[in-house]
């Protein structure tokens, strides 16, 4: 119900706001804190198997996106189309998340030795890659806004999310859940947290036009 | 032991409902879910598919397993589960109902990796088969048609507790795999055994060595290609190996062999004093697949050649071990992201032997073709439709159209 609210909020282009953005914002900065063990058992029982599975790379579930649910208006007439990067490494899309705004591409190169077929059944973005082998690439374009779900026909334990926004006030939060949101224009926000399919939580910030960064703590259950 | 029961079993609506509703729920709670259902600190793993097959009436018996019910007809829960005791220790179950029959235990073995850097397993119990590679695919999901291959699944007219005394016994027959029975040994009709029992794991213990491009597995187990067992019932032991070749990850080509005795020691205890067996009482069999895949495409193929020693009791003897060949060729396309086209292709032929009736093949070929489609609306529900022909040389139904629909859920 969380992912499919936060769907439709990207889905829509998010709540514009009619202030005019300045030509230079503030930073909201924080960390992102996660209060549960994320990781989890990722194969399946492995029964019709003569042996154990081989080694392969857990995702990292740790990995949130923190964004701005309302921008103002002008931001979702300046799209920042960028190119991004989906590697399936050891069995596991690298990085977990991805956020991109409207327009971009993302690269899927496969590094493992073995085959891999990425797709999606996404509302947002729907793609079959097809089988291809290590050191092939195929791109998709996401011209929708929403939440995509990555997945591998071969091997069910692989998946990633792509986060498709229609305005720039995102940010993926580091290693140590850390994250970073520049050039905010001043006004009052309602920032969201998101983790692994859904948000975590919200709260309200408000961006003065002092510059000054703003910082902003979430701890998720 | 006893034989599987005869198919003459019909779904009473309440289960139906009762499954509908399972299999409801159960989507409902995992459609959402993507690392497979994990407790004990993800030592216990839990993972499952269900599945309801509905199709034309089957009356050649085409579609029928040994477990006396028809691949086209079968509501399914299956559920497996591995219990990692410790890094190196593993135990692997799984457990199917058939509509809502008794649960079975379909897999139950010990898995032993003692070098994590190596890949060398151990498994001891009712283990999955080495030989071949269809048979070690999930149930549902792997399989892009709702049926099985002929090799997998077809009934022939062979049985493991009653043999012909005279080859005019078996030519009589050819074509009535779903209900036979000889007049040495069990006396009751019951279903014939396929020439792999793609439905049934054997006991034993098996050895895996290496991975890609070169992998082994070798098994000794208590029962037969054609009858796998939990319990010995004839003191022999099959021995059977696959050797798999992955030059590149686009190809897989694996060949297997196998033997073991098959007829049931108190069938042998009944055969008439004066009897020989000049073919012995093995099966043999061998077995090459090929996996080729790129793109939005996936060929398979598998070739298995068998043979089964039988007694020379009476005139006309058999002398020699009655030989079968069976092969399909499998494509599937995907036409768009969640729809994919797959069609089968397979032929079951078998050897002839003389009698009085003539030259002809102990046992009626039988050969099939399988179309169909596969659509994935959500990523833990398959739907199947499928249109299948089969035709075979013998027996009271020869030729049937059937269609059959089914959907597919797992986590």
């Amino acid at each position: 119900m969380v992912l499919r609210a936060t769907a439709t909020l990207l889905a829509l282009g998010l709540l514009a706001q009619p202030a005019p953005p300045p030509r230079r914002g503030s930073t909201i900065r924080g960390r992102v804190e996660l209060r549960h063990d994320p990781s989890g058992a990722e194969l399946r029982p492995a029964v019709t198997e003569l042996g154990s599975h081989g080694p392969h790379d857990p995702p990292d579930r740790r990995r949130s996106v923190v964004y701005l649910e309302s921008a103002p208006q002008p931001a979702f007439a300046e799209p920042q189309p960028r190119r991004a990067t989906l590697d399936q490494r050891n069995e596991s899309f690298v990085p977990y998340v991805l956020a991109i705004t409207v327009g971009s591409t993302v690269d899927f190169p496969n590094s493992d030795r073995t085959y891999h077929n990425v797709f999606s059944l996404s509302k947002a973005r729907s793609f079959d890659l097809g089988r291809y082998p290590r050191g092939q690439s195929r791109s998709v374009r996401f011209d929708q806004p929403g939440v995509v779900r990555v997945f591998c026909e071969i091997h069910s334990h692989m998946s990633a999310w792509i986060l498709v926004f229609a305005h720039p006030y995102f940010a993926a939060t580091d290693a140590e859940g850390r994250y970073r949101i520049d050039g905010v224009p001043p006004g009052s926000y309602t920032l969201a947290a998101w983790n692994d399919g859904a948000v975590r939580a919200r709260r309200e910030v408000r961006v003065g036009a002092d510059g000054e960064p703003v910082d902003a703590e979430f701890s998720l259950d | 032991m006893s034989a599987p029961p005869l198919p003459r079993r019909r779904l009473a609506p309440g289960k139906v409902a009762a499954a509908v509703v399972c299999a409801v729920a159960l989507s409902a709670a995992t459609t959402s879910a993507d690392p497979p259902v994990s407790l004990f600190g993800g030592r216990l793993r839990l993972a499952g598919e269900v599945s309801g097959t509905l199709g034309s009436d089957d009356p050649g018996y085409f579609n029928y397993s040994d477990y006396a019910v028809s691949r086209l007809r079968l509501f399914r829960i299956d559920l497996s589960a591995e219990l990692r005791i410790a890094s190196a220790v593993a135990v692997l179950t799984d457990v199917r109902t058939d509509n809502l029959d008794t649960p079975r235990v379909y897999a139950l073995f010990l898995r032993l990796t003692p070098w994590r850097e190596r890949a060398v397993d151990l498994q001891a119990g009712l283990v999955p088969p080495v030989f071949g590679a269809f048979a070690r695919q999930r149930y549902g999901y792997d399989d892009p048609l709702p049926s099985l291959p002929l090799v997998y699944q077809y009934l022939t007219i062979l049985r493991y507790d009653s043999v012909p005394a005279r080859a005019e016994d078996l030519v009589l027959r050819r074509g009535r795999g779903w209900e036979v029975a000889y007049p040495v040994g069990a006396s009751d009709p019951e279903t014939g055994l396929p020439v792999i029992a793609g439905e049934r794991y054997d006991t034993g213990v098996q050895l895996r060595l290496g991975r890609a491009p070169v992998s082994a597995a070798l098994a000794l187990t208590q029962g037969s290609l054609s009858y796998p067992l939990v319990h010995d019932i004839n003191g022999g032991k099959q021995v059977s190996a696959r050797v798999a070749f992955t030059p590149g990850p686009a190809l897989v080509v694996g060949v297997s062999a196998a033997s073991g005795e098959w007829l049931s020691r108190d069938l042998v205890a009944v055969v008439p004093a004066g009897s020989s067996w000049p073919s012995g009482r093995r099966q043999d069999a061998l077995g090459v697949d090929v996996q080729w895949s790129a793109g939005y495409w996936v060929l398979r193929g598998e070739a298995v050649w068998s043979r089964w020693g039988m007694p020379a009791i009476a005139e006309t003897l058999i002398t020699e071990p009655l030989p079968a060949l069976g092969a399909f060729a499998e494509a599937r396309y995907k036409i768009r992201p969640g729809l994919y086209a797959a069609a089968r292709l397979e032929h079951l032929g078998f050897g002839s032997i003389d009698s009085a009736l003539g030259r002809q093949t102990w046992e009626a070929n039988v050969s099939r073709v399988e179309a169909g489609l596969g659509w994935t609306p959500l990523r833990h529900l398959l739907l199947k439709a499928s249109w299948q022909h089969d035709q075979r040389d013998g027996g009271r139904v020869r030729r049937s159209d059937l269609f059959a629909g089914q959907a597919l859920l797992w986590f």
